[in-house]
């Protein structure tokens, strides 16, 4: 293995850990919520904040670096019956569009982001800016990971196949 | 509608068909619409966060899959399965019935059809071919059947998707899904029986009654949790949200200090597991929230509203339309994209016609669900027949007669709103 693929693997596995660690605390701060609230009468107002953040961040840094190209959902009708020929131009024009779409509106986004600062949360009193920002790295992730795909059907890879296991929210 | 508006739509159902992700398919066409129209895109990324930001019910989304999740690893289906193997093993086709049950039991506690044909699913489906007793399609289709229920009787991830859309309460919402979810266990049961009969299924070996006590003894903690969760969320001791979190707390109690199943890294793997299927349907969410801004920006749900008024329709003939469109629209799509991209379309049209906004959503998660066992993309289709290496085909010739029959309960669903309000109606529900 060479040292960029044994960081890609660090990196990726720091990144599951962030996520796992994400929905724990999530689900931590839930029971906590419910036990100040109802055993000790002292409603705390944090863990709400905090769930919506851990959620907001969950969904967002998961997208980018943890969800693998198995688990997206897709429409995998119409990709699934095509020639290899006709799915790796489906990848390259999907991937190309998506990659200048997100990174057109980048700069704009990034400016609301920055926006955000004049904003608190109600609670913890953390700038919004904080917050709405991991949606830059998730922007830039989605940009590399669409050129990516289009490199490796270049290179005459395509999608993995849909593996339907892990739609366990349906 | 407006030309920018065409052209997005086209742009995300092109992108869409080629392979995109559909949340990302819909963030993209929501970019551009913006642009087109000349406004901030960033509109589009600022709908989508403060919309999760301020989703506090959807927060029960990942905290039902994480529930699941640790009910799977655990041994508790084991002994939900005896459980139901001690009640209704005897009867002829024996393994079938079991299989209805357990499914039934096991809804209560998750909110995924998914999650019940993965977990349970893998072990009935082995006991049922072990031996040769059923064949391996037939016990590949009767659970993809049976696992609809799993979504249907609460707790409930699409109905969950369903609230946050239509702006309806979750609890009502759960509680008008239990009647349902009973008629549609109780006539794959008949359909169960009807095959046993015919092809002459064995009976499982009964289970002597003086074992049942210490059976259930064994099974009940497990079969507590659907108490808790109702009971916590009609007493109004927890918003459903929570309740989502108590289970998963209850499942890892359980499986953890009773049945002594879960280890630290199994945890652990729960956790990744959920957080991965929580990011993939989150985006699906994130990509509808901003879409759905573009959806209103013009005003497209009362646009169809006056179309379908001036087409003069009845409540009756509206839902057979839309109980066609969602079993058409399930065959290609799973059960969470339809619910966020079209029921916003159609919300208006149905409180113009007077139709129960509780019901209606029974009415199409009851309709998606039979999207998840319809070819060619049935995701309940593709795990069990993964399962039992059958080709797909022959497991779709076994479902045929539950297809049919929960086709019928789908009718007598949409067309006795009654049927389905009597409970939330007891509970409260001015509806």
């Amino acid at each position: 293995m060479s040292i960029f693929n044994r960081l890609a693997k660090r990196a990726y596995t720091g990144a599951e850990v962030v996520v796992a660690l994400l929905l724990g605390s999530m689900f931590v701060t839930f029971i906590l919520q419910i036990i100040f609230r109802y055993v000790l009468s002292l409603p705390i107002g944090w863990t709400v904040e905090w769930v919506a953040i851990a959620w907001l961040w969950g969904i967002l840094f998961g997208y980018a670096f943890v969800v693998r190209d198995r688990d997206i959902i897709r429409l995998d009708i119409v990709y699934a019956v095509m020639p290899e020929g006709v799915r790796r131009a489906m990848d390259v024009i999907t991937g190309l569009t998506a990659a200048a779409i997100l990174a057109w509106t980048l700069p704009k986004c990034w400016e609301y982001v920055d926006f955000m600062k004049i904003e608190r949360t109600a609670y913890l009193r953390w700038p919004m800016n904080f917050i709405f920002m991991i949606y830059i790295p998730f922007a830039v992730a989605i940009i590399v990971r669409s050129l990516l795909s289009v490199w490796s059907a270049l290179l005459g890879k395509t999608h993995a196949k849909i593996a339907p296991e892990g739609h366990d929210y349906d | 509608m407006t030309d920018p508006f065409i052209l997005s739509l086209i742009l995300i159902a092109v992108l869409a068909v080629m392979g995109l992700s559909v949340g990302i398919a819909m963030l993209c066409g929501s970019f551009v619409y913006l642009m087109l129209k000349g406004f901030d895109p960033s509109l589009a990324a600022e709908t989508m966060m403060q919309g999760l930001f301020n989703g506090y019910t959807l927060l029960a989304v990942p905290l039902f899959i994480l529930a699941a999740d640790i009910m799977n690893i655990g041994s508790l289906a084991d002994r939900l399965l005896q459980f139901s193997r001690s009640l209704v093993g005897r009867f002829r086709g024996g393994l079938g019935h079991v299989n209805v049950v357990s499914s039934l039991i096991f809804s209560g506690m998750s909110g995924s059809a998914v999650a019940d044909a993965v977990g349970m699913g893998r072990i009935i489906i082995n006991m049922m071919t072990k031996d040769g007793k059923y064949t391996p399609a037939y016990a590949a289709a009767i659970t993809a059947a049976t696992a609809t229920v799993g979504p249907i009787i609460p707790p409930s991830i699409p109905m969950v998707l369903y609230a946050l859309v239509s702006d309806q309460s979750v609890g009502y919402l759960f509680a008008a899904g239990i009647a349902p979810g009973l008629l549609m266990a109780l006539v794959m049961g008949i359909t169960n029986a009807y095959m046993a009969r015919k092809r002459n299924f064995p009976t499982d070996e009964a289970v002597p009654l003086r074992e049942l006590p210490k059976i259930t003894w064994k099974a009940l903690p497990a079969l507590m949790l659907p108490v808790i969760l109702l009971g916590g969320i009609y007493s109004g001791v927890m918003t459903p949200t929570e309740a989502a979190a108590v289970a998963a707390l209850y499942a890892l109690i359980i499986s953890t200090v009773f049945y002594r199943s879960v280890s630290l890294r199994d945890f652990y793997g729960a956790l990744l597991g959920s957080a991965r299927s929580t990011a993939a349907v989150g985006i699906l969410i994130a990509g509808a929230l901003a879409f759905n801004y573009v959806i209103t920006r013009e005003q497209l749900p009362i646009k169809v509203n006056t179309m379908i008024q001036s087409f003069e329709l009845s409540q009756v003939s509206f839902l057979i339309i839309v109980n066609l469109i969602f079993l058409g629209l399930g065959c290609i799509l799973e059960a969470g994209a339809l619910l966020l991209i079209v029921v916003p379309i159609l919300i208006p049209t149905a409180s113009a016609l007077g139709i129960d906004l509780v019901h209606f959503g029974v009415v199409l998660v009851v309709n998606g669900m039979l999207g998840l066992i319809t070819p060619p993309y049935g995701l309940l289709l593709f795990i069990t027949a993964n399962i039992t290496r059958q080709p797909l085909t022959a497991v779709i010739r076994e479902l045929i007669p539950f297809i049919i029959v929960l086709i019928t309960a789908l009718m007598v669903i949409t067309f006795t709103p009654d049927f389905v309000l009597f409970l939330p109606r007891l509970l409260g529900y001015q509806g």
